[in-house]
């Protein structure tokens, strides 16, 4: 999962914004956001998994 | 006036086959079509993120799409690999083992050669836009 946000992020940072700094933060916010929601889909889905 | 407007239709009339031929090199090679524009940086990144995505997904054995499938969601996984481009075609050289769908790897693995595929359709429509001049 961490291969395949980071990979993902790196696109969308490149694509979507124009300077250095700024892709590095969207790539930054990007990878967190893949990681916390991808977790935290997986524990709200956890109950039906019993 | 008159003069100016021949001008303007040429290169209007331009604009379109060439980012076209862009695009189709975007797809054929991801990153191909930004460093014909002298996107440096984005077409390295570019050819990292698919070319990442699409090795780890046939390390995984992940399943590769082809035109025979039955079903519409083969459909679909088709079209999502091929737009990877060349590494669709080099899927046979780059996973000599097959696809092993047995185990929850190479499901995976199917997910990352598909979103090498969506990627890589990204990086075309952002060539293209560059290309037609709508960004920068």
């Amino acid at each position: 999962m961490v291969v395949f946000a980071l990979c993902v992020s790196v696109a969308f940072a490149c694509l979507g914004r124009q300077t250095t700094a700024g892709r590095i933060k969207y790539a930054v916010w990007s990878l967190a956001l893949f990681l916390v929601i991808g977790v935290g889909i997986a524990w709200l889905m956890y109950p039906f998994s019993r | 006036m008159a003069t100016d407007a021949p001008l303007v239709e040429k290169r209007n009339n331009m604009v379109p086959a060439v980012a076209l031929l862009v695009a189709i090199a975007a797809w054929a090679v991801p990153g191909l079509g930004h460093l014909l524009l002298r996107r440096w940086g984005r077409a390295l990144f570019l050819f990292l993120a698919v070319g990442g995505l699409a090795v780890v997904g046939y390390g995984m054995r992940g399943e590769m799409f082809n035109t025979r499938s039955s079903d519409p969601f083969g459909a679909l996984g088709f079209l999502a690999d091929a737009c990877s481009g060349a590494f669709y075609f080099l899927g046979r050289q780059l996973e000599s083992s097959g696809p092993d769908i047995s185990r929850a790897a190479g499901d995976y693995g199917t997910r990352f050669l598909a979103g090498a595929g969506v990627v890589n359709l990204l990086g075309v429509l952002d060539a293209y836009r560059i290309a037609c001049g709508r960004k920068h």
